[in-house]
């Protein structure tokens, strides 16, 4: 029946044929493991075309969407992470093979006449192979992927006179955009494996006419491509499916955060295998007045592929193929050795963690720390979208009213050259260094650590004696209230006088008690008021009789004779935009110690910062993670007895203070 | 071969360009074969070349634009710090392919003032391979995170011990004007980076 069937088929298509030719290709000398490389290349590219295409059914280019649906592919689609997972890993295990693929070849010598014509579509579908990676590693418009093809669409400049132009034709125009990923999408996926399988068949059908290099021989019969060497390569490719999905699945492709032209990534590195080029370009500093860029990124490697283009000539000089085995050799060898390198100065300072002083330290440790920065900056967002989704505007107008992701990017910029931000436990990732004071540094360098600023535990610090007390780097230590009134009182007076163990005991309740009273006023979010009414209603009234001798300088409630700033209000948000915006509104010019260097922000002169930059920073400072353009975060009550009453009485209470923040909300807006 | 037997047997023996319809055929295909490729290369190559101003929107409300001269207002001469450089954004509108954004973050420069007030401003884009220079503190230079350029407070080259500087040139300096009132204006243009002198893009 069946046989009946195929003779129908095959005396209409000649099938029959077809496949005899295609299968029995004599291999001299049989069928032989090394042959698979070829194989496995071919069935690493079909592997990609199919897994692109599938890609492609959920891909978007564009500035708002490419972002968008790689991390719906990645985290929200059935399968999606482990499609692109092989995607990823594939095209790597391709540039592996590449190299083994040629060595084999050359080794062989199967480069040679008459089989140049091979051996040149050899090294053309290389090239192309390379494109497809360095297309593709732009195309899910992140940060990475965004801020190093920058430096190789920059690199196309280079040439003369044409240079510009090449490079405003890839890159769509003068800047980034919707262009420049409309375009690299279309080659990646179209015009890229277009050109591989043309030139593929092409590669193909002259092995095919050529035969296998190798020659018969009397220790082992010949053999035809079917069914030996066809199991062989299908044993090889099927290893390194399984390899690739383990991989894929161990090691998920990652996506960093979206790209964001304003914020430049200090971390960018093109994919590994470019890294040779990448840490080459360093050496090409025209120290020497010829190896200037454009011969280390373009003459260079032009003149080695020119190289390997002319090999099959130079193997018919007499010691023409030991010369070009040798060139081989050593530029896989010098690859290597480059990429090796630039692993090695980016990991500088987990090598050498002792030599702190050095450039070489600080430059990798900048880098590691740009590598955090993107891990946050994406956990921020991978919260974002799971909170509230990604808008049709994009992944950025997320994050621009985002407290947390705008807060770390405007306090690195505005006040890290200051203030710290030691963020721990939970919040760690949000952790921001301060500036670096070296010992031999004069004057005040630094300002007070902002984390918690206004939370119980960080006022009773303020308020403490010691190590993490009012005189350390924490608070006052690097600035010119390290010898004020406050410092005196703090530590010369209230500590310096508790002597018995008993009174320093008094104190230190007395201490957290004020530092919860006080904390209320800055009604922080996160903090729980309503389940410490002891200790706030204890330290309003330690305050108010000037027990710990606070409202002696600072006015508080009815305490009105005071000449430094109001505790009323203290950290509030209301508090905070006012010190940010024009701290010397809050500062009085009539006390000893003054603001010590806090620029304005915001005020008539100046305007470092907008109304809603500075409302962010207050929010991230207070760590209410509202978006901007929706309240603030319900403050919480604060349970006097009065309040109490009238939540008692009246439940509406709780909606006046809503009201309340409400209003305070459009105030600052 | 046997199939030529088969074919017309007076062209045959003339060859595969001797007569005047295989001629016309060749170029009929060629034409065939090169036109679309032609039309399609033409927009590729010729639209990123073009002035893209003139997609700008005519009836746009938008103001963030840059002066007749290319000055954009970027600080007030109170902003700029004394001892350290400052990094200011340049917001303008943008047109980018289809879409028209207005008051965009379109790069950013560095401000700075030195001991007699006068101020200076430096591109952020690095001349070697186009990253993004930043400046730090300790160090009180300008550093590139990509291939170890570094730069001094003027813009000249740093040369580090232990490590190579490929900038072919010092950083990007603009020119700025300031106003009656204290209104900072800097002429913003990207260059071409890798090339020995600046040329702007």
């Amino acid at each position: 029946m069946f046989g009946k069937l195929y003779n129908w088929i095959d005396s209409r298509t000649g099938v029959q044929e077809s496949l005899e030719e295609a299968l029995y290709e004599n291999i001299p000398g049989g069928a032989k493991w090394r042959y698979v490389s070829g194989s496995m290349l071919v069935f690493a590219f079909m592997t990609q075309a199919i897994t692109g295409i599938f890609l492609w059914m959920n891909y978007s280019a564009g500035s708002q969407n490419a972002w968008a649906s790689v991390y719906y592919i990645t985290y929200n689609m059935e399968g999606g992470a482990l499609l692109r997972g092989i995607h990823h890993v594939m095209a790597q295990a391709m540039v592996c093979l590449l190299p083994i693929h040629i060595l084999q070849v050359v080794i062989e010598k199967a480069y040679v006449k008459p089989r140049e014509f091979n051996w040149w579509l050899g090294l053309v579908l290389m090239k192309i192979t390379l494109a497809l990676g360095l297309t593709g590693y732009l195309l899910p418009w992140d940060q990475k992927g965004y801020w190093a093809t920058k430096v190789a669409t920059e690199l196309a400049a280079l040439p003369p006179v044409v240079g510009g132009y090449i490079q405003k034709i890839v890159v769509g125009g003068n800047e980034y955009g919707h262009f420049t990923l409309t375009r690299f999408f279309a080659l990646h996926a179209g015009v890229l494996p277009g050109l591989l399988v043309g030139f593929l068949v092409l590669h193909l059908a002259m092995f095919r006419k050529h035969g296998i290099t190798a020659h018969s021989s009397d220790k082992r019969p010949d053999q035809m491509f079917w069914p030996m060497q066809v199991l062989k390569d299908g044993v090889a490719c099927a290893l390194l499916f399984g390899l690739v999905i383990f991989v894929a699945i161990v090691h998920p492709a990652e996506l960093g955060p979206p790209a964001e032209p304003t914020e430049p990534y200090g971390a960018a590195r093109p994919e590994w295998y470019f890294l040779f080029l990448f840490q080459m370009l360093k050496y090409f500093d025209g120290s020497m007045g010829w190896n200037n860029e454009f011969v280390g990124a373009i003459v260079f490697p032009g003149l080695l592929f020119g190289f390997m283009f002319l090999m099959p000539f130079i193997a018919r000089i007499r010691i023409g193929h030991a010369l070009n085995v040798l060139m081989i050799a050593l530029v896989v060898g010098g690859a290597g050795y480059l990429t090796w390198e630039a692993i090695q100065e980016d990991n500088y300072n987990i090598n050498n963690p002792d030599d702190t002083d050095s450039a070489a330290y600080k430059k990798a440790a900048k880098f590691h720390a740009e590598v955090a920065r993107a891990d946050t900056e994406f956990r921020l967002i991978d919260e974002l979208v799971k909170d509230f989704g990604i808008p049709l505007e994009g992944p950025l107008s997320l994050q621009q009213k985002d407290p947390y992701t705008m807060g770390v990017r405007l306090f690195r910029r505005q006040c890290a050259s200051c203030h710290a931000y030691n963020a721990t436990g939970e919040n760690a990732h949000l952790a921001i260094q301060g500036p670096v004071i070296s010992a031999e540094a004069e004057g005040p360098m630094g300002a007070p650590d902002l984390y918690g600023f206004g939370s119980p535990a960080w006022i009773k610090g303020l308020l403490s004696d010691g190590e993490n007390g009012i005189g350390s780097a924490k608070y006052f230590g690097n600035t010119s209230h390290s010898e004020g009134e406050m410092i005196a009182h703090i530590r010369d007076t209230l500590w310096a006088e508790a002597e018995s163990e008993e009174d320093r005991k008094n104190l230190e309740v007395m201490v957290e008690e004020v530092s919860w009273a006080l904390s209320a006023e800055a009604r922080l979010p996160y903090l729980d008021y309503a389940g410490n009414q002891e200790k706030i209603k204890a330290g309003i009234n330690h305050l108010n009789d000037d027990t710990l001798g606070c409202v002696g300088c600072h006015n508080y409630q009815e305490n009105e004779f005071g000449y430094v700033f109001t505790l009323d209000n203290y950290a509030s948000s209301e508090w905070l935009t006012t010190m940010i915006s024009d701290p010397n509104q809050i500062y009085s010019e009539d006390w000893g110690t003054h603001n010590d260097r806090m620029p304005a922000f915001h005020s008539e002169a100046t305007k470092l910062l907008t109304a809603d930059e500075i409302e962010l920073l207050v929010r991230f400072l207070r760590q209410d993670r509202t978006l901007l353009g929706t309240p603030s975060a319900t403050v919480n009550p604060l349970v006097t007895d009065e309040t109490q009453a009238e939540t008692a009485e009246d439940s509406s209470g709780e909606d006046s203070i809503q009201e309340e923040a409400e209003e305070e909300a459009e105030d600052l807006s | 071969m046997s199939e030529s037997s088969n074919l017309n047997s007076g062209e045959s023996r003339r060859g595969f360009l001797g007569s005047f319809s295989a001629w016309m055929a060749a170029l009929v295909g060629a034409v065939l074969g090169v036109g679309p490729v032609c039309v399609g290369i033409y927009s590729f190559v010729m639209d990123p070349l073009r002035d893209k101003t003139a997609n700008r929107p005519r009836k746009s409300r938008a103001g963030g634009s840059a002066d007749a001269d290319g000055f954009y207002r970027v600080a007030s001469v109170d902003e700029i710090a004394a001892e350290t450089p400052r990094r200011f954004t340049i917001v303008a509108d943008k047109q980018d392919a289809w879409n028209f954004i207005e008051n965009q973050a379109v790069g950013s420069v560095y401000l700075q003032k030195d001991e007699s007030g006068d101020i200076s401003c430096f591109h952020t884009t690095c001349p070697h391979a186009g990253c993004s220079v930043a400046y730090e503190q300790d160090s009180n230079a300008y550093h590139c995170p990509c291939h170890n350029s570094s730069f001094k407070l003027d813009g000249s080259k740093l040369e580090v011990d232990g490590s190579t500087n490929p900038s072919p040139r010092p950083l990007d300096k603009l020119d700025i004007k300031v106003d009656d009132a204290n209104n900072v204006y800097v002429r913003y243009v990207d260059y071409y980076t890798g090339k020995h002198d600046p040329i702007e893009k």
